[in-house]
Parts: structure tokens; sequence; C-alpha cells
């Protein structure tokens, strides 16, 4: 029987062994290399955000000038530390590991979120994705596209089953210290919210953390967890994420056109993820995945 | 402790620590009342429904 070559050229002809061993093959080459870009901007994008409380406390600059910029870095902020709760800066054991976990405890910081629990909960996202009772953004994933904002309006509120998606997930998971963890987490938000409106400076906590953290979260479940993952009706390796073309772009759709390679090796950085998609496109049409007009 | 964290979470705690104090405070930069008693009263008037809503119905907005 004659060997046929592992390539793209032809693809028709390789066993599913095959492709996987190629697909495999390409996707090894965007891997193990550290993003040092996501590192810098995890770090310095905490650093900005939180500097701008004293800025504009001390009259530095107007709260509406601190505004979109805060906004801006809450709509960055999770993505650095996505990349460290996949391992991605450095592995367990590595050197560098102690980056890693710096970067993924750092970077949330704006959100008021921690890093631990957002890791426990994003791998169970990743185990079990648009599983409706094990998936902990099922809800996100599963809400229509038409009137998004009304459904995330809906999930801000007090008796959404948002509020209690990660606590439930992290009590099955048998992690229930993080519940504790992530309310330390938003206790502490809350806190300089009522001492800064308490002492005369409402409006400023108003523009500096509560709108601007309810516009990033906006922005983070609409394009980080909803649009990979519409409409949460398929489950499995090819089927549960899709690609797609953002009408603003990769970069204000943070680069989640190309999310479906991120869910098939989670070792690829964010920043090679376009490029790895273009080398994996014609394995991922002959498997029949959802790659919308990308 | 988890009933402190819970009444810490609660509408009542956010309307308390942070939205009457913002109402206020919207009601004199916007120089539609002047310091005094009187802002706190409207702002407690205008947070109060809102808070009512939250707690009673699980939204600060009616829709859930």
């Amino acid at each position: 029987m004659a060997t046929v070559a592992l390539s793209v050229d032809n693809i028709d002809q390789l066993s599913d062994s095959q492709l996987d061993l190629l697909e495999r093959q390409i996707a090894g080459k965007f891997m193990r290399v550290v993003p040092w870009s996501a590192v810098v901007w995890g770090l310095l994008n905490c650093v900005l955000f939180f500097a701008l409380f004293p800025l504009v406390l001390f009259d530095a600059i107007s709260e509406w000038v601190a505004f979109p910029i805060a906004t801006l870095c809450i709509m960055l902020a999770y993505l650095p530390s996505h990349e460290a709760q996949h391992n991605i800066i450095a592995a367990r054991g590595a050197p560098l590991r102690w980056l890693n976990e710096l970067v993924g405890h750092v970077s949330p910081l704006p959100l008021a979120f921690s890093y631990r629990a957002l890791r426990a909960t994003h791998m169970q996202h990743h185990a079990h994705t648009n599983d409706p009772e094990l998936d902990p953004d099922y809800d996100i994933h599963e809400a229509p596209e038409r009137g998004y904002f009304l459904t995330y309006l809906k999930q801000l509120q007090p008796s959404s089953k948002r509020n209690d998606a990660y606590g439930v997930c992290l009590q099955r998971i048998g992690q229930p210290e993080l519940i504790f963890e992530q309310a330390l987490f938003e206790i502490a938000y809350l806190l300089v919210l009522f001492t800064m409106a308490w002492t005369g400076y409402a409006i400023e906590a108003a523009l500096l953390w509560w709108l601007p953290r309810m516009i990033g979260l906006y922005h983070t479940f609409y394009y980080l967890a909803r649009e990979p993952h519409t409409p949460a009706e398929k489950q499995g390796r090819y089927a549960d994420t899709r690609a797609f073309r953002s009408r603003f772009g990769n970069v204000v759709s943070a680069g989640m056109q190309y999310h479906i390679v991120h869910h098939l090796y989670p070792k690829i950085p964010l920043r090679l993820t376009p490029q790895a998609y273009r080398e994996l496109r014609p394995l991922l049409v002959r498997r029949g995945c959802d790659l919308g007009d990308l | 402790m988890e009933y402190v964290l819970r009444l810490l979470l609660s509408p009542a705690a956010f309307a308390i620590g942070f939205l009457w104090p913002l109402a206020v405070q919207v009601l004199q930069r916007a120089e539609l009342m002047t310091p005094g008693p009187s802002v706190w009263l409207v702002g407690a008037l205008i947070v109060l429904p809102f808070t009512l809503m939250a707690h009673f119905r699980g939204s600060w907005i009616w829709l859930r």
C-alpha cells in the first residue's frame, strides 16, 4: 500500500488517525511559546487601572477622562489571566511558574474576580462545553443574539442564576473554599465603592469602577463566552465552539473569532491563534466545524 | 460569617453603601439641590423603590 504524505494538500486521502496526527503537528508549532505580550499587558493594565483612582481623587485628571480608560482596562483584564489559567506562560514546575501565577492573580483584579475561582470554573467550561448542567457558562452561551443586552441586564439582577453559576460549579467539584474566596473579592470591591461613596466620591466611584465593570463584563461575556459557543446546542471536540467574523474586527472581539483553536489546543497563546487557525482551517473544514465565513 | 457575607452582598447594603450617597451627590453635582438634610431625604426616596424591588422581586429594574 502506498504511503500517503501527511499534508493539507492531500487531506481527502488521510484517515482519521492521520488527520489527528497532522492536526497535532500543525498545532505543536504554535505551542511552548511564552506570551510576553500577555505578561506585560496583564500587569500594566492592572497598574494603570488602579493608578486612575489617586489620579482622579487628587484631581490630576477628570473622572470623565478616567471613565473610558477604566472601562477599557476592565475589558482587557480577563485575557492575560486566561493565558495563565491554561499555564501558557509557564507550566507547573517551570522556572517562570511564579510569573504565570503572578499574571493570573493580578490581571483579573479590576474585574474583582479570584484567579483560583476563575481557573477552577474555566477548566469545567472546557471539560463540559455546552453541557446545560456542567458548563458554568452555559446560560451565557445560550443567550439569543438579538436582545443579548437584555439578557445581560437580567443576569446582573440579584435573583439571576448567573450569580450562583460559579458557586454551584465549585461546590460540585469539591472546592467550596473558592466560593468564599470569590465572595471576599466581591466584598473588597464593594467596600471600596462604599468607602468612596461615603467620603464624598460616589460619582468618581461610579465612573472608575461600577459602570466600567458592568460594561467590561458585558464585553467579556459577549465576546469571550457567548459568541464562540452560541447557539450552545452542540457538544463535542469539533462542534462545541465555532469560528465567526466579528463586525468590529479581531481586536474589538478580543481575538475570539479564532476561539475554536483555543478549545482544540488550549496551550496555544491568544496572539498565535489567528495564524494557527489559518494553517488548521482545511482540517477543520474536513472535520465539519462551524467556521462561519472566517 | 456566612450571615455577614450575605448581608454585605445584599441589595440593601448596596443601596445604603453606594446608591444612596451616589444619588445625593448626583443631585448636588447637577445643582438640582443644595447640600442639607433635604437632599439626603430626596436621595433616599429615589433609591428606596429600587431597593425594595431588588429585595423582594430580586431585580433592580423589575425585569428578571
